[in-house]
């Protein structure tokens, strides 16, 4: 019989010890954290009692950053240093983004750091990407969340799920998730927004069915259709637009009242005062049929019919994307049983009044629509955390876009088409064109275009060392596989030769690993003591994660699945582990972490195949 | 590596229950999905990943019933199901013809009533299509020889009717800009 362990006071993490993760709602406008405390996901407030923080950063001469309300006050009086809707710029080119208003000419500028075309902005003699100013939103919710929640100073937040929309490509996924590392967050795992929307909502009602979800943001419009069906969510199919937004609406009511105060429409600074004004506009009209408005010179009356007119080429828009969404579905409109409306821009009157119309149903709004996706994230959070273990929720999630590979012509030969449950993993063969050819560029790119040029560019890489054939004779196998998180990466192998190259798909404007981690060091501005610390502290950790793991996994089945051998070999792996975790060698725990997992692969393996045995049999007695 | 029938625990038929189809893949992903694990050790992170994959895709291959047929067809004859195949089949030549024509027509004449009412003949063909597929596999036992190159042929002409469906959609998707 094996003896009882105990361990010493402190020095070993308890089995079942609570850990915190929070869920993030990284808007284009505004931006939440939430959190599940005793049972109950909420979002969490600022000291003022604010929920929302807009998603506004402002540098300041001295170097001081401020985000969000503190931001917002330089919106108008130091516009060129303050950054709004950075969420558009986030995973895009230079070129994608100048047509965007939101950022004038001089702010935008080429990176430093970045490769080739990557946006960046301009603030004093400094220059920020997209990434590095979404990171210090994150931040900011982060500092939130450990004081709302208590931690103490040596604490971390376990882990967060950040949420994207569904229709966000692979580079601006990657971008989301180098943000969230620079700033310092263990991310469990990216969920596509409408995904958690319906989490909020189906704990909430716990209806089965089919359920539309409905997502317009302040510059992202999500349309997802998903099935629930004893306790899983399964995303059928999922559309949208991801640079189309209540922002749009802005624009429109902007660029109206420019025109009815002759202003000069390349003002900046009027322009800016047109954006603000027109939001309030909006705002006012969604309970009032007509409002007096003073904008520079100019004063009258605006009625909704008006606006209305302005907005709705934009939700007609929406329309379309819920027609072929619907339908790669394999469903018609009546089939929906429920749409949600979810994002700010859901309360526009006009917007619940189309929308209705189409599904020819009331749409749901008893969660407040700002809220709603960073609650969903919230819950799923706490499970993937494991603090709920035997919860049945489960979200099965689709990759958005088709993902393709470049051919002869500059035409895309796709390898996963758009709505393929992830993750999932494909491979093409293709071959040589010339006699002799030794080398092969890969271009991969994600859309559903026929031709290279209307789709994204996500990476190029190139597969050297072809032994020399005749043309067509060799046999390139090029393997798509996307993860949980609905991030690519990329395998090429020569098969008669086994000549292979690999990339995690950094795309054409993200950054690479080492850009990351030279940021992050960058940004700890403490000693290099307190840098090791950390890292000792992190891998300290990761160590108790795998021990609890994989002693929990012996304890299920190792006896029944493993040989005696094989079982010890395991077991001792892992109390060495423990041994080495309490000391202070950073590369020592590494080891010994690498250990454990070498030595428990095979049974990781065998446990799943045992987990699909077992599923199985649990479906047959289930038929009858 | 087991086949996509095999995996779901199915007999390899070409009939299934589509209903019993999503109830395994649910069942199957509660135990082996990567969010089960997303606090595990790596090595589980990854052994979770690659059968969450190899689910992902056999159901993705037993729900089309082009692949299902392609699939059936490789693992009873060894044949490679996608392989070009010449159709020498002059009544479905022409009729080939004259569904391009008719697209093209509806098309140019921006009648979305019409492509409508043209997607809803192009599913009913495809639902006769795919029940003479199963009849051809059905004849496997009485006849004893599985007629494999007729089966090819069929799964090609289901192909085409799937593609004239793809491109209705896109046509209508031109019409509303």
């Amino acid at each position: 019989m094996a003896l009882l362990q105990i361990a010493e006071p402190g020095q070993s993490t308890k089995p079942h010890e609570h850990r915190y993760a929070a869920g993030i709602d990284l808007g284009t406008t505004n931006s939440l954290i939430a959190t599940v405390r005793s049972g109950v996901a909420e979002t969490l407030p600022d000291l003022e009692g604010n929920h929302l923080l807009p998603s506004i950063v402002h540098y300041a001469k001295d170097g001081t950053v401020s985000v969000g309300h503190s931001a917002k006050i330089f919106q108008c009086s130091d516009s060129e240093n303050t950054i709004s809707s950075v969420k558009r710029l986030m995973g895009r080119g230079l070129a994608d983004v100048q047509a965007i208003k939101a950022f004038t000419a001089n702010q935008l500028t080429a990176s430093g750091i970045g490769e080739k075309g990557m946006p960046a902005i301009q603030v004093f003699d400094q220059i920020k990407n997209p990434i590095e100013i979404s990171a210090e939103i994150l931040k900011v919710l982060a500092r939130r969340a450990e004081s709302a929640l208590g931690l103490q100073k040596d604490e971390q937040l376990g882990g967060v799920v950040i949420t994207v929309p569904a229709y966000f490509d692979d580079a601006q996924r990657q971008a989301t998730k180098d943000a969230a590392q620079l700033a310092g967050l263990n991310v469990l795992r990216l969920i596509n927004e409408p995904t958690a929307a319906a989490v909020a909502y189906g704990l909430d009602t716990g209806n089965e069915g089919i359920h539309a979800i409905y997502d317009l943001g302040g510059g992202t419009f999500d349309i997802s259709i998903l099935r629930l069906e004893k306790g899983v969510y399964e995303v059928l199919s999922t559309g949208g637009d991801s640079a189309l937004g209540g922002d749009d609406f802005d624009r429109a009511i902007a660029a109206h009242l420019v025109e009815l105060a002759k202003v000069d429409s390349d003002d900046r600074q009027a322009y800016q005062m047109a954006m603000l004004k027109a939001r309030e506009v909006k705002e006012a009209l969604t309970d009032h049929e007509s409002i007096d408005v003073h904008f520079m010179n100019w004063n009258g009356q605006v009625a909704r019919e008006l606006i209305n007119k302005l907005m709705a080429p934009i939700i007609d828009k929406t329309l379309l994307a819920c027609r072929r969404t619907i339908k790669d579905a394999g469903l018609k409109p009546t089939d929906i049983k429920e749409i949600v409306m979810v994002g700010g821009s859901t309360r526009v009157p006009l917007v619940q009044e189309k929308v209705g119309q189409y599904f020819k149903q009331e749409p749901m709004t008893s969660i407040d629509p700002d809220k709603v996706v960073a609650i969903g994230a919230a819950i799923q959070a706490d499970i993937l955390i494991g603090n709920k273990s035997n919860d049945q929720l489960l979200l099965l999630d689709v990759l958005p876009l088709s993902l393709g590979v470049e051919t002869m012509g500059g035409l895309v030969e796709k390898i996963i088409p758009r709505n393929t449950p992830i993750p999932i993993a494909r491979a093409q063969e293709f071959t040589t064109f010339k006699d002799g050819q030794t080398a092969m560029a890969i271009h991969v790119v994600q859309g559903e275009r026929e031709l290279v040029d209307d789709c994204r560019s996500l990476a190029r890489f190139e597969l050297r060392g072809i032994p020399p054939m005749v043309a067509g004779a060799a046999r390139i196998k090029v393997t798509y596989q996307v993860d949980a998180d609905g991030l690519l990466n990329v395998f090429a192998e020569e098969t008669t030769s086994g000549v292979q190259a690999e990339i995690q798909v950094k795309p054409s404007y993200g950054l690479t690993d080492s850009q990351v981690t030279d940021m992050l060091k960058s940004s700890i501005e403490k000693a290099e003591e307190d840098m090791q610390l950390r890292m000792l502290r992190e891998e300290q950790v990761e160590a108790s994660r795998v021990v609890e793991a994989v002693r929990a996994a012996l304890d299920d089945n190792g006896k029944l699945l493993l040989s005696q051998d094989e079982y010890e070999a395991i077991e001792s792996s892992v109390i060495q582990l423990e041994t080495i975790a309490q000391g202070t060698d950073i590369e020592a725990i590494k080891e010994a972490i690498k250990i454990v997992d070498t030595n428990s692969q095979e049974f990781a393996s065998k446990r799943m195949d045992a987990s699909i045995a077992k599923a199985l049999v649990g479906s047959e007695v289930d038929d009858i | 590596m087991k086949n996509p029938f095999e995996l779901f625990g199915l007999e390899p038929n070409f009939l299934l229950d589509e209903q019993e189809l999503s109830q395994k893949l649910r069942n199957m992903l509660q135990s082996v999905h990567p969010d089960r694990f997303a606090s595990g050790s790596d090595q589980e992170q990854l052994a979770a990943m690659q059968k969450t994959t190899q689910i992902n895709d056999a159901y993705g291959v037993l729900k089309s019933p082009v692949r299902r047929a392609q699939a059936l067809l490789q693992l009873k004859a060894g044949l490679d199901g996608s392989k070009e195949v010449t159709v020498k089949d002059p009544v479905f030549l022409m009729q080939q013809l004259e569904l391009r024509e008719e697209l093209e027509t509806l098309s140019t004449k921006k009648d979305m009533g019409g492509l409508m009412d043209f997607a809803e003949t192009i599913e009913s063909m495809e639902d006769a299509q795919i029940a003479s597929i199963n009849d051809l596999f059905q004849q496997e036992g009485e006849n004893q020889l599985l007629e494999s190159d007729k089966i090819l042929t069929e799964i090609y002409k289901l192909q085409f009717l799937r593609k004239t469906l793809m491109d209705i959609d896109a046509a209508e998707e031109k019409i509303l800009g």
